[in-house]
């Protein structure tokens, strides 16, 4: 096998991708049985829970097996890393997008989206910090906060802060997603995940 | 090589639960759940801080994220020794499985449950600061507290029999959609099953109903970790059967888990101003608050007879001779932590409520309208007239002569003499009172 195809080996990366796609199926057979037709709020639940269900997925797909092995090599992982994130983030916010379609200026394609984008930012830089096996717990202790506790608030802060849960159109909660995404791939990129041979 | 001679008095090892307790994930995994629910109660203070059933509430309904991620963490603890390639190594000791089971899976438990308490407590200190009457409400709390540990123990469990990286996430996910599609049911009897149940501010649980969730959520993780871990698996059924037991009597009761609260239909009066100022029971202390927004209608209305006798605030339709008061509740609109705001727009809408706003609209006519914006201009004018009639100066001729018609009555009410105001507004309210809008009087 070849460099790349190493790479996506040792990266658990066949896994993951039918992992996306079962998050995608699963998002797309909810949004059916949630009549959004009527009323496009009826898919928050998804806009919300089908993003941070794929950044899981590649959140714990950035685990490398042979951390100490690979820091030995000559070429530089950066461009490997970064491909990895991004590439896996743009696959994960193309399959989920058919469950939402229609809406665009409410919960539509554009929200879920940046809520993909957003909440793998945060899960790479998780896995940064507190290694990539465990990098879901941020990300859904946030998400699922401003689920519950920002319902119905788009204006003001907290646009911004509760970026998960507003509408596609919004300006303030593209930035925060976006500023999430590019801080926590460049981190990612540059640091890779922590090393988690000796801790639990 | 020489071995190092054995101290005399061997130190004594702590108790592996406690080594397991302080150190590891266990204090992480409490420190997430506080952090979880205390950014979800952060975000959303106005609508519960300075009432005490809605910050029992609001916690309780917090359940619905917490549980999931309790879960979830247990399911993390129990895939530990998994990722540490320990299993071989832990199946040499002389502890039996479940203790074993017990030791790691334990502290864990203990945390959540502890920071679940933790973050009710600063809530309930939150809520204390700036409380309007009533009590905190902590009926629910026992049983909230053994459901997060026994999230945690049936998530470790899950963790230890699934070997996929996976596990957790998953689980969380999974536990986030069943209570969320059970919280949205409101009906049917598997949704009595849910551990996060919607509890109203103006209801309270049975006495039994925190005991009884413990029986189910608690019976069946007890089950679930006897089954994985004890000797004599047949032990699991006891706990199951109680669990079931439990989930029977959950789903047979049904509705009557939760009843209207006694105090949320009694009320508070200030009946030296007329009409008096009534607020609910829950919330006695926020009357002279109520009373002081509403004194100068009250002080403009002294005198004037055909008024409903109080403006009343219980649940429910006011009754003959009463006006609603405008909604204090849900906390968030017109009460924010224990504090009136929006005075100038709850005194507008009083007045409205006293103008007979249940009548039906067709029989409103021209006269009426203007004889009613006088009146509310008059008493507590609304902050958005001034905009109302800025549109209208800018609109159309019919919109300009509305306008003019409706400036010209406001003058002629507000020249009036005080009595021969008194009298106009008595023969006003005692035609609007009774939806008969014909006896209205001219201005």
């Amino acid at each position: 096998m070849t460099g790349p195809l190493l790479y996506a080996r040792s990266r658990a990366l066949p896994l993951t991708l039918a992992a996306l796609a079962g998050t995608a199926a699963f998002a797309v057979w909810a949004a059916g049985r949630l009549d959004a037709y009527l009323d496009p709020e009826r898919r928050v639940p998804i806009v919300a829970l089908a993003p941070l269900l794929a950044s899981a997925v590649i959140g714990t797909s950035l685990y490398s097996a042979s951390d100490e092995l690979d820091r030995t090599a000559v070429r530089p992982w950066w461009p490997r890393r970064l491909a990895q994130v991004a590439g896996l983030a743009a696959l994960a916010a193309l399959l989920v997008t058919p469950a939402v379609l229609g809406h665009a200026d409410t919960f539509g394609a554009p929200s879920v989206v940046r809520n993909t984008l957003g909440c793998t930012g945060i899960t790479a830089a998780a896995a940064v910090l507190l290694g990539a096996r465990l990098s879901w717990l941020p990300a859904f202790g946030y998400v699922t906060a401003v689920y519950l506790g920002s319902h119905g608030t788009r204006w003001g802060a907290a646009s911004v802060w509760a970026w998960p849960m507003q509408p596609g159109t919004q300006p303030g909660a593209w930035a925060a997603a976006m500023t999430a995404f590019a801080l926590g791939t460049a981190l990612y990129a540059v640091r890779g995940a922590r090393p988690e041979r000796a801790r639990g | 090589m020489t071995v190092a001679a054995a101290p005399k008095a061997a130190v004594r090892a702590p108790h592996p639960l406690r080594a397991e307790t302080v150190r590891g994930f266990a204090p992480f995994a409490g420190a997430a759940v506080t952090l979880t629910l205390g950014a979800m109660l952060a975000a959303s203070s106005a609508r519960w801080q300075g009432g005490w059933a809605e910050t029992a509430a609001e916690v309780h309904g917090a359940l619905l994220i917490s549980v999931p991620l309790a879960a979830a963490a247990g399911c993390w603890q129990g895939g530990r020794e998994r990722r540490r390639g320990t299993e071989e190594l832990w199946r040499t000791v002389v502890r039996t499985p479940l203790v074993r089971f017990l030791a790691s899976a334990l502290p864990v438990a203990l945390w959540v449950a502890a920071g679940y308490l933790v973050t009710v407590g600063l809530a309930l200190l939150a809520t204390w600061s700036c409380a309007r009457g009533d009590g905190p409400r902590l009926a629910l709390l026992p049983g909230d507290t053994v459901t997060m540990a026994a999230a945690a123990l049936t998530g470790h469990v899950v963790g230890r029999v699934v070997p996929t990286r996976l596990a957790a996430p998953l689980l969380a996910m999974a536990g986030y959609v069943v209570l969320g599609t059970l919280t949205a049911a409101h009906s049917g009897g598997a949704s009595f099953l849910n551990p996060a149940l919607p509890v109203a501010a103006t209801e309270v649980p049975v006495w039994w109903l925190p005991w009884v969730t413990t029986g189910w959520t608690g019976g069946l993780a007890l089950a679930a970790g006897l089954a994985y871990a004890a000797r004599r698996r047949v032990t699991a059924v006891l706990p199951l059967a109680a669990a079931v037991a439990a989930g029977a009597l959950l789903v047979q009761t049904g509705d009557g888990l939760l009843h209207a609260d006694p105090l949320a239909r009694r009320q508070v009066c200030d009946t030296s101003v007329a009409p008096a100022v009534c607020v609910n029971a829950r919330y006695p202390d926020l009357l002279p608050q109520v009373t002081s927004a509403l004194s100068g209608v009250t002080g403009k209305l002294e005198g004037v007879r055909n008024l409903p006798v109080r403006w009343a605030d219980r649940a429910g339709r006011p009754r003959a001779h009463e006006a609603q008061l405008p909604m204090l509740t849900p906390l968030g609109w017109y009460v924010v932590r224990g504090r009136l705001i929006e005075r100038e727009e709850f005194a507008w809408e009083a007045v409205q409520m006293l103008s007979g706003s249940d009548c039906p609209p067709e029989e409103l006519t021209d006269r009426v309208l203007v004889a009613d914006d006088a009146v509310s201009s008059y008493l507590a004018p609304s902050p958005l007239q001034k905009e109302i009639d800025r549109d209208d100066a800018e609109g159309d001729a019919a919109q300009r002569a509305q306008l003019r018609e409706r400036r010209a009555a406001r003058a002629r009410l507000a020249g009036m003499g005080a009595r021969e105001r008194r009298e106009w507004l008595s023969a006003y309210f005692a035609a609007r009172g009774d939806c008969g809008v014909k006896g209205v009087p001219s201005l």
